[in-house]
């Protein structure tokens, strides 16, 4: 019974993220024969730091994707980068604050209060997630840029180290959030909404609460993920966290994380998000031009999309 | 009968502007049939018992032991111990992505927490329970809702229903597209619920069905209770005479 249900489970998620998973596997290996330096074992956490904003970024877009009904987060990369910009420029630099206790909390709490006010714009106002999410980028990305006009730094020792020797940290932090979530009867729900949110009404979930709790961990999220780019860079940068969002989603996407939301979950984000990272790692190490590789982001995003589709075709075949 | 059991009082109740109001009061160990031509206000009847939808006029009271609650969203109807099983399977019922279990367990999620913590154990032992009483047939109770037949994902929504340990159910259409051995399943089931005190109402498109099953019919038209019958005086000539107006 127990072999029973580990091989259906192992093979859901096989289906969910098969493509993403086999490419990961491939990435790897030509990785480690083009560049056996940079993926050697004593160079982890610096590789994981580097990885860690745009992992963070789609492990952040993942919540509010799985509630369904075209749930997205797309003011997650401006989120990153207003985090960031509090962090250093008005915590750290202009009023001296440096502790993790400090610091750490600011940042969550600053993720959260974006995330509730983009559930507040989608789950009670009604707002499409799209054109909501896309006010909050606009208006943080102004925001972030009037208290931060250029790139400044430095920011304290112990968060860059978070890219480097201790980079696994954030991202652990995050799994093991995610981890007890999946445990609680609000997964159950989310998922459920995600499926099917008139179903779920009708079967007594809170439509509305849920959703609106997962765009605020959706913000939480975003605000690790925030630290995590602000310990890269070792500064504040106006300009950065933008440029996280669409790619986060392609991500997720990758990571075979259903758009229509229901399907899928944060394992298959972080891996689609490493792909990504690794593809980025190939195409540079033959100096490919930047414009190579968007269009190489954009033509394995088509490829994985219809990949996953025809599993999917074929499995409900099975089932007919 | 157990004390804590539950009578649905309807009082003054209009579903349409211009619509003559009724009264109803359905009692524990009941089975009530509503019978009518599709959007003849059967539908809508159901859904305003549930708390899904709002009477024009009157209103829906729930009566336990003297305790009394009104009816004003669905969410106080599941709360005081009614269940809904919608219509369309399809549409309104199953979670397509999900698990046989998670389909079950998600009207109930809270039961299987253990210090806030979801106890996957105490939900299998939840749902074996319903899994032989309503006899479903599934491979594992972690496949996808979507292996099993109609009439085993029927099943697996009404265990969801009765997980919640209702006072009264509310049934819309239930045994729609169900093939012929699992109707007499479940009517089994229903009888015996009633038995032990449930409150049940049925809205059925066949009217052998709620002749077979009921102890009363209401009979629809143009939002209006346009018969009821009971016992002897049920008959498919006077359900089918009620439902086109005329007298039989």
């Amino acid at each position: 019974m127990s072999t029973d249900g580990y091989s259906s489970r192992s093979a859901a998620l096989w289906r969910s993220m098969g493509f993403a998973a086999l490419l990961l596997v491939v990435l790897l290996a030509v990785n480690l024969v083009l560049n056996p330096a940079r993926f050697h074992p004593a160079a982890w956490g610096a590789l994981i730091g580097l990885a860690a904003p745009l992992i963070g970024a789609a492990l952040a877009s993942a919540p509010v994707i799985l509630g369904g009904r075209g749930g997205i987060d797309i003011s997650v990369g401006p989120t990153m980068g207003f985090v960031n910009a509090i962090v250093i420029q008005a915590l750290f630099l202009k009023a001296g604050m440096s502790s993790p206790f400090v610091l750490i909390p600011a940042a969550l709490l600053t993720g959260a209060a974006i995330g509730a006010i983009n559930g507040f714009l989608t789950t009670i106002v009604r707002i499409q997630p799209i054109v909501a999410t896309l006010g909050t980028y606009l208006v943080l990305t102004g925001v972030t840029l009037t208290i931060l006009p250029a790139p400044i730094g430095p920011a304290p020792a112990w968060l860059k180290s978070m890219s480097g020797p201790l980079s696994i940290l954030p991202l652990a932090a995050i799994f093991l959030a995610w981890w007890g979530i999946r445990r609680l009867p609000y997964y159950d729900q989310l998922m459920a909404i995600g499926s099917d949110d008139r179903a779920a009404y009708t079967a007594g979930v809170p439509v509305t609460e849920v959703r609106f709790i997962a765009y605020v961990i959706t913000g939480t999220f975003a605000g690790v993920a925030g630290l995590m780019l602000t310990a890269l860079i070792g500064s504040a940068d106006p300009n950065i966290g933008a440029t996280y969002t669409l790619i986060a989603v392609a991500a997720v996407a990758l990571g075979g994380v259903s758009l229509a939301g229901g399907r899928g979950g944060l394992l298959g984000a972080a891996i689609g998000a490493i792909d990504i990272f690794l593809l980025q790692s190939v195409l540079t190490s033959f100096n490919v031009s930047t414009y190579v590789l968007q269009i190489a982001y954009g033509a394995i995003l088509v490829a994985a999309v219809i990949l996953t589709a025809v599993q999917e075709r074929a499995a409900k075949r099975e089932r007919a | 009968m157990p004390d804590d059991a539950l009578t649905l009082d309807v009082r003054n109740l209009s579903l349409r502007k211009g619509a003559s109001a009724f009264s109803q009061a359905i009692r524990p160990g009941e089975i009530v049939g509503l019978a009518g031509l599709d959007g003849h206000g059967q539908e809508r009847f159901l859904e305003v018992l549930s708390g899904l939808k709002e009477p024009v006029a009157g209103d829906v009271v729930l009566d336990r032991a003297g305790r009394r609650t009104t009816v004003t969203s669905f969410r106080t109807a599941v709360a005081n111990g009614i269940a809904y099983l919608p219509r369309d399977r399809r549409a309104t019922g199953i979670f397509p992505t999900q698990s046989v279990l998670d389909n079950f367990a998600i009207s109930t999620v809270e039961r299987d927490a253990r210090f806030g913590l979801i106890n996957t154990q105490s939900r299998r032992q939840r749902y074996d329970v319903y899994r032989q009483r309503l006899s479903i047939v599934a491979p594992r109770p972690d496949a996808a809702i979507t292996t099993l037949s109609g009439g085993n994902q029927q099943k697996v929504l009404l265990a969801r229903a009765l997980a919640l340990e209702p006072g009264v159910l509310l049934l819309n259409d239930p045994t729609r597209g169900v093939d012929v051995a699992t109707r007499h399943v479940l009517y089994d089931v229903f009888r015996d619920l009633a038995r032990d005190g449930m409150a049940l109402v049925i809205l059925s498109s066949e009217i052998e069905e709620i002749l077979l099953l009921c102890g009363r019919v209401l009979v629809f038209r143009d939002d209006e209770i346009a018969a009821e019958m009971t016992g002897e005086a049920m008959t498919t000539e006077s359900v089918i005479a009620a439902m086109f107006g005329r007298a039989a």
